[in-house]
């Protein structure tokens, strides 16, 4: 017994000396220490509950514009409306266990209030598992603006819960085309981001082609055939002031914004073959980028706009190439997955591109990280084209055509989840999402 | 001329007989009187000198102050006068000795008198001293008190102080006996819990553990587009017996609010986080540290 003890205390003397050498201050107890190295990507749950002050459904519902824009951007499960166990219209009236149950991670709740000729609108985000209260603001709206009201909500919660500023308030144009020929109606379609409040830009017998956004997001560049031949157009949106900016023999197609707004990339074909040009605005000036006896089209530009991607098929079929413009004629091919990438679009970090691929016998919407020239098939339709960015990258609007009619569907950027945008315009193309509006 | 000597010779002759005879009558009584009376207390000016009032604070000498002797004087003789006729001398002198003696009866009685008042100031300075020294006997006992009580209360203060030193002392002595045994007994347990755990460890059952808790809160952590390779955030996670969360604190982390509440709640929705095969193996407090690859 006594040799024990003083085994045990030699021991823990040494135990002491171990511990104050490695560990400095020693924890009052072990703690076993885990290491998370994955996480999966469900959508989050998430209850939106109606809004106080507003009547259920209707275009000006708050709770389901919100609810709508979260499950749309892949990110988030809302809880079906049916389900909901209680109407909580503040924060303090959150009963958290009922939402636990209901396994909700987050909770939006709000309510309308007249606010002297116009109205205002309060929304609260808590977390139901901590009860901590993440948001709680008050913004101004008016009877017309509570479907904008609440995607900025929308946008708000986003942020707060992934980290992305969101875009549901920003707007996509698009083209719609009705009829069969030779009595088709073709209409150039800016809308909101769900693809409420569609608003008719240009409506025309002849094709409308390749809406591109200018970088404040106040202007369109388009191609239009109403001169039954192809012509490049400006359209201020505001005003819907509009000019020719190129009418030259040939193919005028694909016009692409330079990031400063001066100028765009475009695609000629006056010298016998499709080439890229670039072309000062205010100036008119015309700058041949690409000679190449192969077909080189749609230009796209590198952030910092020192180059530009484009699609070319001068390897026998089509690949994405690049070109710094200081040293034209210098392209160099930067896709080599698939036997069949166009269309690149550069993502709002400018790492990556978003593209048509050619993937297991479908065309697909895909994003390549550049620098590692990994790509990542988003979609799994056999006719999906035109992808382009949302402004904060998290998602890829497309046109996805099935039985010889287009629809919009959008993507997550990390490809777990895809989603049709219903439409009743009948045959959907060319869409593109509006850049975020400068800051300040 | 002669004639009229002649005619007042006898006159002249009698008046200056006369004149002789008081003349030698004057003499012999002159001589009498100064020598056969007895001569004639002088008054005597005396002053008794007072001491001066006291004023202010003494020290009072201990000895009564020396009175000063009356100062005699002693007037000179009344300058003889010429010898009066014989009557007139002796009422001269009959009133000479009355005044004298009433005189001397006033000295006696302004003698008396100041010897009185001489008295009646030594009583007064006595009085007075006594009353002096009777202050100066209560000052310095209320002062001998005084430095008793500062003295008591220096000394009180003294002793609680030493009290304190020696309870403090005392309970310093015990914290550290009872540290000491807490140390001992912790590293006593802290031993034993390694020797358990070094044999589940030893039994895979630690391992098996480890990873259960892992795949649980991997299942449940849904990872915001914000988590990416980089991300290093701890979790320090109190678990009750049963594996209810109880507690889950953020510690280091280097991502953004929508990480910070993605793993938080992947923690909380793992709760009751499983079991351990072996009983042995659960431990209350977990550090999870989320750190995802690419």
């Amino acid at each position: 017994m006594q040799s024990i003890t003083a085994a045990l205390r030699s021991r823990a003397a040494a135990l002491t000396l171990l511990a104050a050498a490695l560990l400095g201050p020693v924890p009052g107890h072990a703690q076993l220490r885990l290491d998370i190295t994955q996480g999966v990507r469900d959508a989050v749950p998430i209850a939106v509950v109606p809004f106080g002050g507003q009547a259920d459904g209707g275009a000006a519902d708050v709770a389901a514009v919100i609810a709508n824009d979260l499950r749309m951007s892949g990110r988030f499960a809302p809880l079906e409306r049916r389900d909901l166990v209680a109407r909580p219209t503040s924060g303090a009236e959150i009963r958290y266990e009922d939402w636990r149950l209901l396994r909700s991670d987050f909770i939006v709740v709000g309510r309308v209030e007249p606010d002297g000729s116009a109205l205002a609108v309060s929304f609260e985000l808590h977390n139901v598992r901590t009860g901590a209260s993440l948001l709680a603001q008050r913004l101004p709206s008016t009877d017309k603006g509570l479907r904008a009201t609440a995607h900025r909500i929308a946008d708000l919660v986003f942020e707060r819960l992934t980290g992305i500023p969101g875009a549901f308030s920003t707007r996509i144009a698009y083209v719609a085309v009705d009829g069969r020929p030779p009595a088709q109606r073709y209409r150039l379609i800016v809308a909101d981001a769900d693809g409420y409040n569609p608003r008719i830009i240009l409506e025309s017998r002849e094709p409308i082609m390749s809406p591109s956004w200018s970088p404040d997001g106040q202007n369109l560049a388009y191609v239009s055939f109403e001169g039954k031949s192809s012509a490049i157009y400006v359209q201020r949106l505001a005003s819907g002031e509009r000019r020719r900016v190129s009418a030259r023999a040939g193919i005028n197609g694909a016009p692409a914004w330079s990031p400063d707004g001066r100028k765009l990339a475009l695609t000629l074909s006056r010298d016998g073959n499709l080439d890229i040009y670039t072309l000062e605005l205010a100036t008119q000036t015309l700058t041949r980028v690409t000679s190449d006896e192969a077909i080189d089209t749609e230009p796209e530009w590198s952030r910092d706009g020192q180059s530009l991607y484009f699609t070319s098929d001068r390897a026998g079929n089509a690949q994405v190439y690049r070109v710094v413009l200081d040293q034209a004629r210098k392209a160099e091919r930067v896709t080599f997955t698939n036997a069949y990438n166009a269309r690149p679009r550069v993502s709002p970090d400018g790492k990556e591109l978003a593209l048509v691929t050619l993937d297991r016998g479908g065309y697909r919407i895909a994003v390549m990280d550049i620098a590692s020239r990994n790509l990542r098939v988003l979609t799994n339709a056999r006719q999906d084209e035109s992808p382009s960015f949302a402004p904060n990258g998290a998602l890829v609007l497309y046109a996805t055509r099935d039985r010889g009619r287009g629809s919009l569907a959008i993507a997550s950027s990390d490809g777990a989840f895809q989603q049709r945008l219903s439409s009743d315009q009948g045959d959907v193309r060319d869409p593109a999402w509006q850049p975020f509006a400068p800051r300040g | 001329m002669p004639g009229f000597f002649q005619e007042h010779l006898r006159p002249l002759a009698g008046s200056a007989g006369l004149h002789l005879g008081l003349v030698a009558l004057l003499g012999v009584a002159a001589l009498r009187w100064t020598s056969s009376q007895p001569p004639v207390e002088l008054a005597i000016q005396g002053y008794v000198v007072d001491a001066p009032a006291p004023a202010g604070p003494l020290p009072q000498p201990r000895s009564a102050p020396a009175v000063q002797p009356p100062a005699e004087t002693v007037k000179p003789p009344e300058p003889v006068a010429e010898p009066p006729q014989e009557q007139r001398a002796e009422e001269a002198a009959a009133a000479e000795r009355a005044t004298a003696a009433a005189r001397e009866q006033r000295q006696l009685e302004e003698r008396a008198a100041q010897e009185r008042e001489a008295q009646l100031a030594r009583e007064k300075a006595a009085a007075e001293r006594r009353l002096a020294e009777e202050a100066e006997r209560k000052r310095a006992a209320e002062a001998d008190a005084k430095r008793k009580a500062a003295e008591d209360a220096e000394r009180k203060k003294a002793e609680a102080a030493e009290a304190r030193r020696k309870a403090e002392a005392q309970a310093q002595a015990e914290r550290e006996a009872k540290s000491r045994a807490e140390r001992e007994s912790d590293l006593q347990r802290r031993l034993a819990a390694e020797e358990e755990t070094a044999a589940l460890a030893r039994s895979g059952v630690m391992d098996e553990y480890r990873a259960l808790l892992v795949q649980t809160i991997e299942r449940n952590w849904i990872r915001p587009p914000s988590a990416r390779a980089g991300l290093q955030c701890t979790l320090y996670v109190t678990q009750a017996p049963g594996g209810t969360v109880v507690d889950v604190k953020l510690g280091a982390c280097n991502g953004d609010q929508a990480v910070r509440e993605s793993i938080t709640n992947a923690v909380y929705k793992a709760s009751p986080l499983p079991a351990p095969r072996d009983p042995r193996a659960f431990e209350r407090r977990l550090e999870i540290v989320f750190q995802p690859t690419e």
